[in-house]
């Protein structure tokens, strides 16, 4: 009874739908009209978008810049050739290009590649998430010391470094595993980007951007002025992925504890907290 | 043998550790890259899902959208009566400021062989409102529709019109066609 009334039905609907299927035709409300043999039509400008060979010297650029980081920071051993390298990156990866893409961004383009299958992931993508996790295997944290454009920002805005307690450090450090998570969830779902929605620093970079993204840039740097790399520290997932990475790495920056004398001053010197006496230093 | 021996706990663990993070980043990208070796993606609008909602005049990160209007004169009826040039209640249909639908007159109106108006978008002075598309979809061909300027996109890795389009019709498409062409029916 009701398998006819469907059918029924669908007969209907399909009359309905005839005259829409039989003209498959091109209708217009008014005809284009014949302009006649002299006519011709107004040109279009239609721009092209960045050659693509330019991707190459992007990774290029990666590539080389996460290198020299490597040398600086255990072979040469120069704080100052580091400040200039992350300025060098600075004024490529971020006022030129326009902080896209990152590595940072690149992290939800790799998680939404792996669960959905119909998108497509760019290479140089690919490439600017891999390497400076390759680096960390090998040599550590280099991409974060001179090559991310984002930490060069902070440094560079960093004016009267403060120390924060050991307990608020490491429990506001936890929050980039949380934003990495969720970040990934995000993308995985198809939900859009998360980080680079509220990335508190390209709007510096593009010069523009919405009120509320200048307000939280603002929020961010006027704390960098004041606490060392707050991003980085407490909020950045890429630099929770490389943090654990680094543990393992080949050749990493460590204090030699048969020559430490346990003075104290290195402590004291890193503006990030990253150097405590006692306990770690016998790692 | 021997040399197995000369390892330190932890120095085994370190190993393991580094293997582990090797195999995970090499697997990733390794598999990512067997899958997806394309070339570049670029954003443009499907003219074919745009509802003309405005918002792209309103939400792209740069000051200036990249977003402008385009005109398929193929498609054009070159009407006296445009409904994505004149306002719909004109007091005249002339290019009279009042009379135009464009807020910024981005549409040069000229006569061509009598009676046919050609209309030219003038794409430094658009917006990307979308108010002339909506109004030629409305009652026109639709030959005029929204694209993407390819010279004023950043091709940010989040495109925050994207986000905010109700019709999803900002979609990736390869940078060797980086532009969609408003082609075919319109009712």
């Amino acid at each position: 009874m009701s398998g006819r009334r469907t059918l029924l039905r669908a007969c209907l609907v399909l009359l309905c739908l005839l005259p829409a299927i039989a003209s498959t035709g091109v209708e217009y409300f008014s005809p284009p009209p014949d302009l006649g043999e002299g006519y011709t039509y107004p040109e279009s400008y239609q721009a092209e978008p960045r050659a693509g060979w330019l991707a190459w010297v992007d990774t290029f650029a990666l590539v080389v810049a996460l290198t020299l980081a490597a040398l600086i920071a255990l072979r040469w051993r120069r704080r100052r050739s580091m400040v200039w390298l992350s300025v060098a990156s600075l004024a490529y990866f971020g006022f030129y290009r326009k902080g896209c893409v990152c590595p940072i961004g690149a992290t939800q383009n790799v998680a939404r590649a792996l669960f959905d299958t119909t998108y497509v992931l760019p290479w140089v993508v690919l490439a600017f998430f891999a390497f400076p996790l390759l680096f960390a295997l090998l040599f550590g944290r280099v991409f974060c010391s001179g090559v991310c454009p984002f930490g060069a920002l902070q440094d560079l805005a960093l004016l009267k470094p403060v120390r924060v307690p050991r307990w608020l450090d490491e429990g506001l450090s936890l929050l980039r595993y949380f934003y990495l998570g969720l970040a990934v969830f995000l993308a995985a779902m198809g939900a859009g980007y998360f980080i680079c929605r509220y990335d508190p620093f390209v709007s510096f970079f593009r010069m523009s951007g919405r009120f509320h993204i200048w307000v939280w840039s603002g929020a961010v740097v006027l704390l960098s002025f004041f606490v060392g790399r707050p991003y980085c520290r407490y909020l950045c997932p890429y630099g929770a992925l490389l943090g654990m990475l680094s543990r393992f790495a080949v050749k990493g920056a460590t204090i030699t504890p048969d020559r430490c004398v346990a003075c104290g001053l290195c402590g004291d010197a890193c503006p990030f907290g990253a150097i405590r006496e006692g306990e770690d230093a016998q790692r | 043998m021997s040399e197995k021996k000369q390892l330190t706990r932890s120095q085994f663990l370190a190993h393991c550790g580094r293997g582990v993070g090797l195999l995970m980043v090499g697997g990733v990208a390794g598999g990512l890259a067997a899958r997806n070796a394309r070339a570049g993606m670029v954003w443009q609008i499907d003219p074919n899902k745009c509802n003309q909602c405005g918002q792209c005049a309103t939400h792209c990160v740069r000051d200036q959208s990249a977003v402008k209007c385009f005109h398929a004169f193929e498609m054009c009826g070159y009407c006296e009566l445009c409904s994505g040039f004149l306002e719909p209640k004109f007091i005249a249909p002339d290019e009279g400021a009042e009379n135009q639908l464009c807020p910024v007159g981005a549409i040069i109106r000229q006569r061509e062989i009598d009676p046919y108006y050609s209309y030219e978008i003038d794409e430094s002075r658009c917006t990307g409102c979308a108010r002339c598309v909506k109004g030629c979809a409305q009652f026109g061909n639709g030959s005029l529709y929204l694209q993407v300027r390819h010279d004023l996109c950043l091709n940010c890795n989040e495109c925050s019109i994207a986000a905010a389009c109700p019709s999803n019709a900002f979609v990736r498409v390869p940078a060797n066609r980086p532009y969609i062409p408003r082609l075919g029916a319109n009712l």
